[in-house]
């Protein structure tokens, strides 16, 4: 008699979305943390800019 | 700060590519195990995972080594960007390991060498992140990081060898398991097929995220000389 396979594949639905999620919650905290440095590094150029001389 | 790089664009998008290619083979390619059923798709992205930690971790000591022989700080750069995409796909293939497990040992959890030893090591690269945020000196923080990095290698090899010299329930999937092994299965060419596809791509995931968490660094570092400069005029 041939057995059939367990049903799991709501096991595999969640183990592939928590891996797919988890490297695109990466992907997004490098793109977040991009935009935050280069808000920062725009903001203290226009202070240099705005200070006076010596 | 400069434009993204062509090669890093071109690279983005090619493993991207590959990616939902290899996700479509995980799915649509290889045959469903026969006694597991659906979840065992889940081992082709979970050991890839693994490997990417593994290789990461590799990455930092070897730039920890040539950090100590040539004091450039770009190594320590590569060592630091290295140990976040090591930590995170640490937990990937920790947190993968464990849905799989649910139904194929009927826990989530469990005292295992592979399982134990996987979870010091995430800890002690956590440890490694925490390490560095303690110290103010830039010079020292990269010395301390790079011999932590070295020595904290030592803990890849040993889960990478927990499964082949202790008594466990965690599967060999290459070489031969455990007689106490739970879950083992033989694949097929199909399914070896796509553990490897899932390999390299994997591999290039590793590499794209490296490179594009290297600028991150830098402009870190770009931001923090600017606001040294501004606070002391």
């Amino acid at each position: 008699m041939l057995l059939e396979p367990a049903q799991t594949t709501n096991y595999m639905i969640l183990g592939l979305s928590v891996i797919v999620g988890a490297i695109l919650l990466f992907v997004g905290s490098l793109a977040v943390r991009f935009r935050n440095l280069r808000q920062d590094l725009q903001v203290l150029k226009e202070v240099e800019h705005d200070e006076p001389e010596g | 700060m400069e434009s993204t790089p062509r090669g890093l664009k071109w690279l983005s998008a090619v493993t991207g590519v590959l990616f939902l290619i290899a996700l479509g083979m995980v799915l649509f390619y290889a045959p469903e195990e026969a006694v597991m059923g659906n979840v065992q798709r889940v081992f082709y992205f979970h050991v890839s995972a693994g490997w990417v930690g593994g290789l990461a971790f590799l990455v930092t000591a070897v730039a920890g080594i040539v950090y100590l022989m040539r004091s450039d700080p770009k190594w320590d750069r590569v060592a630091q960007a290295s140990v976040e995409v090591g930590i995170v796909f640490t937990l990937i293939n920790i947190v993968s390991g464990s849905i799989w497990a649910r139904p194929i040992w009927n826990t989530w959890w469990t005292w295992d060498p592979r399982l134990v030893t996987a979870t010091v090591m995430e800890l002690i690269y956590l440890a490694y992140v925490m390490l560095r945020q303690g110290i103010e000196d830039p010079e020292r923080r990269a010395r301390f990081g790079s011999v932590y990095g070295i020595v904290g290698f030592i803990s890849v090899p040993i889960t990478f060898l927990s499964i082949r010299l202790l008594r466990t329930i965690h599967p060999v999937v290459i070489g031969s398991s455990d007689p106490s092994a739970q879950g083992a299965f033989d694949m097929t060419p199909a399914m070896l097929q796509t553990f490897m596809f899932s390999l390299l791509t994997f591999t290039l995931v590793y590499a794209t995220l490296l490179w594009h968490r290297l600028r991150l660094q830098r402009l870190m570092e770009r931001v923090e000389q600017m606001k040294m400069k501004v606070f002391a005029s």
